[in-house]
């Protein structure tokens, strides 16, 4: 199973969407994340991918789609450093 | 337009949408006249952190006090933070490596609302509080900010013996409402305020249920009321509860 996949997985399972989720939209304007779950999003990455994430690394800009959470998945595996 | 018209209804459910409307009516009448819908919550305090170490060594609360700088940057009226003061509020801030991102406040001895002319009376002084104004500065909310702080202000609270914070929500915030229910929150009673200038009618599920005042020296006293379920159910930890391979 693809990473872009197990995050699809998990959006879908933990918040119960069923809509198209495309790597580009935008997870908190869509409000399919909350102030509250984006966190818990964030610990599951981490767990998942095994990468030890920053408090300052948890903003809209490395957590709000898909693709940015790969992004910022690559960048901590050395390919690269957002923000 | 009919659309528009049906959207409380559809967002609050008929009740609600309805006392919405009717304060949206009010409002546009005179602005001395509201009508205010509130949920009362009590929400258990969890013996575990909500977050990991690492995280929550990140955000750190402090106590503030009248004239500490943060205060001018809080969003309530000078007059308001002055009064809470008065009423022996304690304002906790947090900070983000020293960054100022937000606060909360409690009152260990009962709460005066400020909003209507109302004190919550907590059930068990000894271990419960109220909790208000929760505000976390819009550049930090989708990052660690609420659940940082809750979960710094869980480990403050508990350090005081305190196992049940109460809280009142006006019920349109729908957004409060979802939040306070993934800490395990749950509604204890439900309050309706009439404000017509001068006079206020209150209509509550808790004791006295009624009342009216006609000056500000008369305040509501509700007493809340502690719910018989066992505090301390809240979801803690949030790490590794979801941890889920997804292959």
């Amino acid at each position: 199973m693809s990473e872009l996949q197990i995050l699809s997985d998990y959006i879908r399972s933990e918040t119960g969407y069923e809509g198209e989720l495309s790597p580009e939209l935008d997870l908190l304007e869509k409000h399919i994340l909350d102030s509250f779950n984006i966190v818990q999003w964030a610990m599951f990455i981490q767990e998942q991918f095994k990468i030890d994430l920053e408090a300052e690394e948890l903003v809209r800009q490395n957590l709000s789609s898909l693709s940015r959470v790969m992004a910022l998945i690559d960048s901590k595996r050395g390919q690269g450093k957002p923000n | 337009m009919l659309a528009r018209m049906l959207s409380p209804f559809e967002e609050f459910g008929p009740s609600a949408g309805a006392i919405y409307c009717a304060d949206r009516i009010l409002q546009r009448l005179s602005p001395k006249l509201r009508l205010y819908f509130y949920e009362l919550l009590e929400q258990p305090i969890p013996e575990e952190p909500l977050l990991p170490p690492r995280l929550a060594k990140c955000l750190e609360l402090r106590e503030i006090h009248a004239g500490a700088p943060e205060l001018a940057r809080m969003p309530a009226r000078p007059d308001i933070k002055a009064s809470r003061f008065r009423q022996e509020a304690i304002c906790l801030a947090a900070f983000l490596k020293d960054e100022f991102v937000g606060h909360i406040w409690f009152c260990f001895r009962g709460y005066q609302e400020d909003e209507v002319r109302c004190t919550f009376l907590l059930p068990d002084e000894k271990h419960s509080v109220f909790d208000f104004d929760l505000y976390v500065f819009p550049e930090h909310r989708l990052g660690l900010g609420f659940v940082g702080i809750w979960n710094a202000a869980n480990a403050f609270l508990r350090s005081r013996g305190v196992h049940r914070s109460y809280s009142r929500l006006t019920r349109f915030n729908l957004a409060s409402r979802q939040a306070h229910r993934r800490l395990g929150a749950r509604c204890i009673g439900r309050m309706l305020v009439l404000q017509l200038g001068k006079a206020e009618f209150t209509l509550a599920t808790l004791p006295p249920y009624v009342h009216v005042s006609l000056s500000d020296r008369d305040r509501a006293q509700l007493k809340l009321r502690a719910s018989r379920n066992v505090p301390g159910q809240a979801r803690g930890r949030l790490v590794g509860q979801h941890a889920r391979s997804g292959n």
